[in-house]
Formats: C-alpha cells, structure tokens, sequence
C-alpha cells in the first residue's frame, strides 16, 4: 500500500535524523541509571538511618531532661542543653522527609517537630493550665524542639533557668512531656519505615505517587522552608515587613540558627548527591540527572551555585544569625540571594528534565 | 477523498451533494457517545474533590482576558454546576429535553472552563465547541425520548453536511495538532519526547523500549503522521477499519503513558462518527430491537431542512480554521512567549517549567520583599504560571492590590523568571526590571517578554 511506502521511507528518514543527532554519544544514556536502585540508596543509607540516629538523640536527650528536671542544677542543665543541640543538628538530617510515615495525623514531621518561633506566652500559659493536655492540643507552636529550647535556654543565665525550674514543678513536668511527645512521634515513624521503607523502594516512575516525584518534592520544599523561613524572615525579606526581625529566626534562644541552617542545607546537599550523613556516595539526583537530556548541563550549573552558596554561608561572621541581622545585615542577604538563585535549579529545572509529574491534574504537556 | 466523485461539480451540484439527505444515525449515535463521555467525565471530576481543589479552595483565579466577571461559586453552588452538568449529559444520551439539556451543558461546561485558565486542556476547549455545535443539530430526533413523547418530531435523514461538520472539526483538532508538530525540536531533536518517554522506562512490559532514543524519534514521526493523516485514513473507505484501529491504539498508549485524563476516550469516541451512517443505523436497530424502543413499522422518510444554519455553521468552521493561525500576528518564537497558543491545538507539544520569584516593593520605603508564591496560588497554578506571560502579569497585578490592601504604599511588583523549555538550560522570560503593575492585560504583544537566546525569533 502507498500509505505504507510513505510511512516506511519517512520513519527512515527519522531514524537517520536521530542516529546523526546521537553522533558521539554512541550509547543510549538513560540504559544506565537504575531507579529503582537510587530510591534503595536514598532508604537505606539517608532515610532510615537519619530516623534512627534521631530517635537515638532524642532517647539521649529525654534521659538528660529527666536528669535535669529531677535535680535542677547548672550542671545538669549544660548537660540537658548540649544534648539538646546534639539532637537537634540530628533533626536537621531528618526534617526533609515529611511523607509517608513522616506525614503524621496533626501534621508533618517539620512542624510537629521544628515549628518556629514558639508561642512563649501560650507556653507558659499550659505550664500553669493544670488541664492542658498536649496530646489533645492541635497548636504547633507550643511543641517540638523549639518549644524544649525555650525552656531550656529562655532567659540569657543558666543559673535563672535553674531557678524557674526549682520553684515550679510544673514547668518540669511540661518540659517532660514535650520530651515524652517528641520521643514516642520518632519511635511511631521509625517504626513505620521499617515497614514501609519496601514500598517506597518498589514505587518506580514519575508519576504523581512515585517516590521519585514524592522525595522530590519533599527535597525541594525543604530547601525552600531553609531559604524562604530560616533566611529569608529573619532578614526582613517578606513583603510587608518593615525591618529585619531577628527574633523570628529559628533556634534563638540557643543561639544556633547558622549551625542548624548549615545542618539544613548539608541535607540537601546529600539528598542531591544520594550521600549518607557519614559521607557515603550513592546514586541520587546527581547521577540520575546526568543520564537524561540536558541533565549534565544543569547539574554542573547547580553544582556552581551551591558553591557559592555555600561561600555565602561561611562570609556570614562567626556571631549568631540573629546578631547578624542586627549588625552584618548585608552579609545575611548575600546568603538569601544566593539561596535564591538555587531555587530555580531545585525547583523547575529538575522536574522538567527528569520528567516528573508535580500535580495530579490532567495536563496537555504545555 | 470523499466517497463521491464531487471533484468537478458545479457549485449548484455541491451544494445539493451537501445537502442530500444522509441517515439521521449517525448524529444520534455521536449524541450519546458524547453524552456518556461527558457523564463519566463529570463524575470522575467530581469524584477526584477537583471541585474543591481547582475551584473552590485557591484564593487567585486566573480568568481569561475580557471574561473576569466570571466568577466561581461557593462549594454548594460548584457541586450543583456539575451535578446539572451530569444530569444534562444523561438526558442529552436520552435525548430528553434535548435543546434545554445541550444548551445547559454547553452553558455550564463553558463557564466552568472560564473560571481559570490554569486547567486550560485542548480538549476541554473541543468539547465546549461540540457541544455548542450539538445545541444546533437535532440529534435527538430519533431514537430518543424527546420522538417517544412526541412522535411527530422524528426525523430519518440530515443533510449530508451535518455530520460533515463535526467530522470536519476532528479533523481540524487532529490536522493542527499535527501541523503544530512539524518544528525543529519535534521532528529533528525528538523533543520533549526524549524527555517523557525515558522518564515512562520502568512501565511493566513496554516500559524499555523508552531507554532508546530511538523510540523518541518514532513517536516523534509517527505522532505527526498519525494527527495529519488520520482524518483522511479515516474518511477513506479502505483504511477506514486499519485507521480507527490506529486511533484505539495511539490514544490508549498516550493515555497509559501521560496523564491525559479523558483526552484518549473522548478521541476514540467521537471518531466514530467518520463511520457510514448504514453502521450507525445497523447499530441503533440492533439496540433499539433489544430495547424495544422504537416501533416496528417502517418510519416514514421525513428530513431536516433549515435555511440559517448551514449558513451559521459556514462561519463557525470559518473561524475555528482561522483562529490557530493568530500566532503569526505576535514577534517572538511562540512556544516561548505562548502568545496566542491556547486554542490552537497544540497539544503535548512542549516540556516546559519555570520558577517565578516575585518582589514586590513599598515605593515609600524603598523596601522590597519577596513573595511565597505557595501562599496564594496552587500547586497547579504556581507551575502553569511560571511560564506563562499572561498569568504572569495576572499574578502580578493581584499581588499589588493584595499588598496595597497590607497597607504598602503604591507597591511595584517584578518578577523574576527562569524557564527552561525542552531541556535547555533555563532563562529569563521577561524582563526582571519592569514593574508589572503598569504593564496592561490584553492581546496586544507583550513587549516585556525577552527573546530566547537559542531558539529562533521567529516560527
């Protein structure tokens, strides 16, 4: 049949046309990378090994709380406090897997976890409240580690935090249960992963519910909260903010916001990279965008940014964040700039390359 | 390619060969293809909270220019829209109050694709244009309630042409699409095909051909093929079968392979009506018999004849091929500028995405922050808008108002734009100086837009 000639010699053409275009590159790129390997790589060495090492720590820290809170003494609170940071770098690790087992009935990990800035007034309100009940509450801003930090570091002398907690049993035992809430909600997600860590590794694909588009997602809104909550509130950078608000940033009280957002975008990084905390190298988005069309291209322009980002962070003065906002505010906007400017490579590019499906909406590809 | 050797007609033979009656049947049995296809489609919507979702729930509504009166109703008021919406396509496939029930449904399909352009789909568009055209045509004058009741509105033939046009405006959705394919990235880079189909490699059983570019290419030619030629494959009566077998297999493998939605079902439905109405009429007797829904005598022989309308469906289909090829009034490569790319049957064409960072600034205070997108917009909404110009310029001019209304004083909104189309490395779309809350809506060229720096300035 004509038709059939017609067709024959056009899909030659075509296939000239693709072999020409393939010319150097010789094999198919995307035979290598291995999907279904990267996610195994991202459970076993970044996930649940981050998950455990936190509900170590925050095991650790409720012991050091119990301690401190049994006998209130300068000594057993720079003991509950080290502990504390300890624990809370740990959560750094962690906070960017807010799905699945992360995804908890109140709310995420991230907030049930890291919301920020504590509500002191509501704090000190449950303290005296004999009914409150923290497991029947639905604030966030009275919980987590923030709220442990403010009890724990809420007035500039140790030796004042010592005196509230000798005179007021009930701070302790709000201090404990904030511990206890905090211990037994890592164990809960701990516990599921262990379960549902298979599943997580078998949702090959890009579709909406893959895990690839799932942990994409949480890597990509995890750097955004970093930049947009950690850096950019702080800074003033929000639209309708009139001056820096330092004392919006994250970890005021302890004084260890630039610690914690160096955590945060370690994270990150080895999300990106496919890299376990203790510097193990896997598969991870790296590789995976180095086998698909354009990808090497975006990943050596990511790589620069970061660079510089990160150049960024260390040019911020060895003061804490809030004191930088003060004083270097300028060096702190160069670090939200420079975040910004990584935003687009995290966010657009990447999806679009590795062809990923964001929303579950039909869509016509335009 | 018609089966009637019309070439060398005078205009008085065409005008009767257009208007020789045909079979009423085949215009019934598109009726309720369509209507069973709208029902399904109505109630999955609803059935997937995209009423909420889409509708209900984001604070911005990115109306289409000229149409921002049109505003979405409460939760209540939305769920009764579809619900009307469904219930006018079961009595549309009845044929029961068929001219309230088509123009109810063309109505409210209309309006609820005019709420925002964000869920802006080719095919929404062709069935706001089917259904406006069902309205006309009376397709409920056999085999349907409407003749039950009142048996002397039953009608056995229609001209010719009005089957004519809706097989016309199929081949218009297929012959544009596949015109819009004929483009450098499409056929000689295989783009963005050699991005979606490697990401589809771990699909059970088919899944590893993707790993090959040269599927890319395959499905790159033969897309285009297909969407130029169906139409006349299908026309012919030799191909017809092989064609509309071709039609079932390219829809259900786009439709396994991207997410479509009812894209595939309503293409492999309405192509139907390419088929000779003597198959439709076999088809109807057949389930009228089963039915017992129509009456055994033999229906008296009693046609459709209107001096307006083939005149009003003249203009229609004027329009309909004319329109697409507004594109060529604007500068710029329209696949980046995407001015006059909607309604123009460009489908699937493009992968494309962007990142918009908009700053927004207290003139009296010279402050400028810098807004969180997710605070206002979905997460559809934030992707469609990031690179699209006219949703740009759209968002930006709420979040003036809105930081007016914080209390900023005379607010200069900029944006700054990444966008990367088929994986090129991204670029900024517009000019990241401009203060868009001077800059107008409208058709009028965009001069704000930047030119991209690979892809040709003109197409």
């Amino acid at each position: 049949m004509k038709t059939s000639v017609s067709l024959f010699v056009l899909l030659s053409i075509c296939l000239v046309l693709g072999s020409c275009s393939d010319s150097g590159s010789g094999q198919d790129p995307s035979d290598t990378f291995n999907q279904g390997e990267m996610l195994e790589n991202m459970a076993d060495n970044l996930i649940v090994p981050g998950f455990q090492s936190l509900e170590t720590q925050v095991g650790l820290l409720d012991q050091s709380l119990d301690a401190f809170v049994q006998s209130p003494s300068t000594n057993t609170l720079d003991a509950a406090q080290s502990q504390w940071e300890s624990a809370f770098m740990t959560w750094q690790s962690a906070n960017s897997y807010n799905f699945g087992p992360g995804d908890r009935s109140l709310g995420t990990l991230e907030v049930l976890l890291g919301t920020f800035p504590v509500n002191t007034a509501n704090i000190e309100a449950n303290i005296t409240d004999p009914s409150f009940d923290l497991n029947s509450s639905f604030a966030l801003d009275i919980r987590g580690f923030l709220a442990i930090e403010y009890l724990l570091f809420g007035t500039s002398d140790d030796a004042a935090v010592v005196t509230q907690f000798t005179n007021s049993a009930a701070r302790g035992t709000y201090l404990q249960t904030l511990s206890e809430n905090l211990v037994s909600t890592v164990q809960d997600v701990n516990t599921e992963w262990a379960t549902f860590s298979s599943s997580f590794v078998s949702q090959t694909g890009t579709d909406v519910g893959s895990s690839t588009t799932i942990l994409f997602n949480n890597f990509a809104s995890g750097f955004e909260s970093l930049k947009n909550f950690k850096v950019g509130l702080p800074a003033g950078k929000r639209p309708g903010q009139t001056q820096a608000e330092p004392e919006q940033v994250e970890a005021l009280y302890s004084a260890k916001s630039l610690e914690a957002i160096e955590a945060h975008l370690n994270t990150i990084e080895n999300i990106w990279r496919g890299r376990s905390s203790s510097g193990q190298d896997g598969l991870g988005f790296v590789e995976y965008l180095n086998s698909v069309e354009g990808g090497p291209a975006l990943v050596s322009a990511t790589e620069a940014q970061l660079t510089a980002a990160r150049a960024a962070l260390s040019a911020v003065p060895d003061l804490s964040l809030s004191q930088n906002i003060s004083q270097n505010i300028t060096a702190v906007e160069t670090l939200h700039t420079e975040l910004q400017k990584l935003t687009r490579f995290f966010k657009s590019d990447m999806a679009s390359l590795l062809g990923l499906s964001i929303t579950f909406n039909s869509g016509d590809g335009d | 390619m018609l089966p009637n050797p019309a070439s060398q007609m005078p205009i008085q033979s065409w005008k009767s060969y257009f208007e020789e009656p045909v079979s009423i049947a085949g215009l019934v049995t598109f009726r309720i293809l369509f209507g069973l296809t709208m029902v399904f489609s109505t109630l999955r919507f609803m059935a997937l909270g995209w009423i909420e979702n889409q509708y209900t729930q984001p604070i911005v509504h990115f109306s289409y220019y000229g149409f921002d009166w049109v505003k979405p109703l409460q939760v209540e008021g939305m769920y009764l829209v579809f619900g009307l919406m469904a219930l006018a396509s079961l009595l549309i496939i009845l044929g029961a109050y068929y001219r309230l029930a088509s123009s109810v449904f063309f109505i409210l399909f209309t309006y609820v694709e005019l709420l925002d352009k964000t869920y802006y789909l080719n095919h929404y568009y062709f069935v706001s244009l089917v259904s406006f055209m069902l309205v006309w045509v009376p397709a409920h004058r056999a085999y349907s309630w409407d003749v039950w009741r009142q048996p002397k509105l039953q009608l056995s033939h229609i001209p010719r042409w009005m089957l004519g046009v809706f097989r016309l405006q199929l081949a218009i959705v297929y012959i544009y699409a596949g015109m819009a394919k004929i483009s450098y990235d499409w056929l000689v880079l295989a783009l963005p095909l050699k991005i979606w189909l490697p990401a589809k490699a771990n699909l059970p059983w088919i899944g590893f051909i993707f790993r090959y570019k040269m599927t890319s290419y395959l499905f790159s030619w033969g897309g285009m093929l297909y969407d130029l030629f169906i139409p006349f494959l299908l026309l012919y009566r030799p191909t017809r079968v092989w064609a509309y077998l071709a039609v079932i297999g390219f829809h259900t493998m786009t439709g396994l392979l991207f997410q479509i939605g009812v894209f595939p079902l309503v293409m492999i439905m309405l192509s139907l009506v390419f088929f000779p109405t003597k198959l439709h009429q076999q088809v109807l007797d057949y389930v009228g018999k089963g039915l017992r829904a129509e009456p055994s005598t033999p229906r008296p022989r009693r046609s459709f004849s209107n001096r307006m309308l083939p005149g009003f469906f003249l203009v229609f289909i004027f329009i309909q091929l004319l329109f697409p090829w507004r594109y060529v009034l604007y500068p710029g490569n329209f696949f980046w500028t995407e001015e006059a790319y909607r309604f123009s049957w460009r489908v699937m064409l493009m992968e494309k995405a962007g990142t918009a960072t908009f700053y927004v600034k207290d003139t009296c205070t010279g402050r400028e922050g810098v807004v969180v997108n997710s605070e206002f917009l979905n997460a559809h909404q934030e992707k469609q808008m990031a690179m699209q110009p006219d949703m740009i310029l759209q968002f930006a001019h709420f979040l003036g108002e809105h930081y007016a209304q914080q209390g900023l004083c005379a607010p200069e909104v900029r944006a700054e734009v990444y966008v990367t189309l088929n994986g090129r490395p991204s670029e900024l779309l517009i000019d990241p100086r401009v203060n868009l809350t001077q800059k107008s809506h409208g058709w009028a060229h965009k001069d704000w837009i930047l030119p991209h720096s690979q892809l040709p300035s003109f197409f």
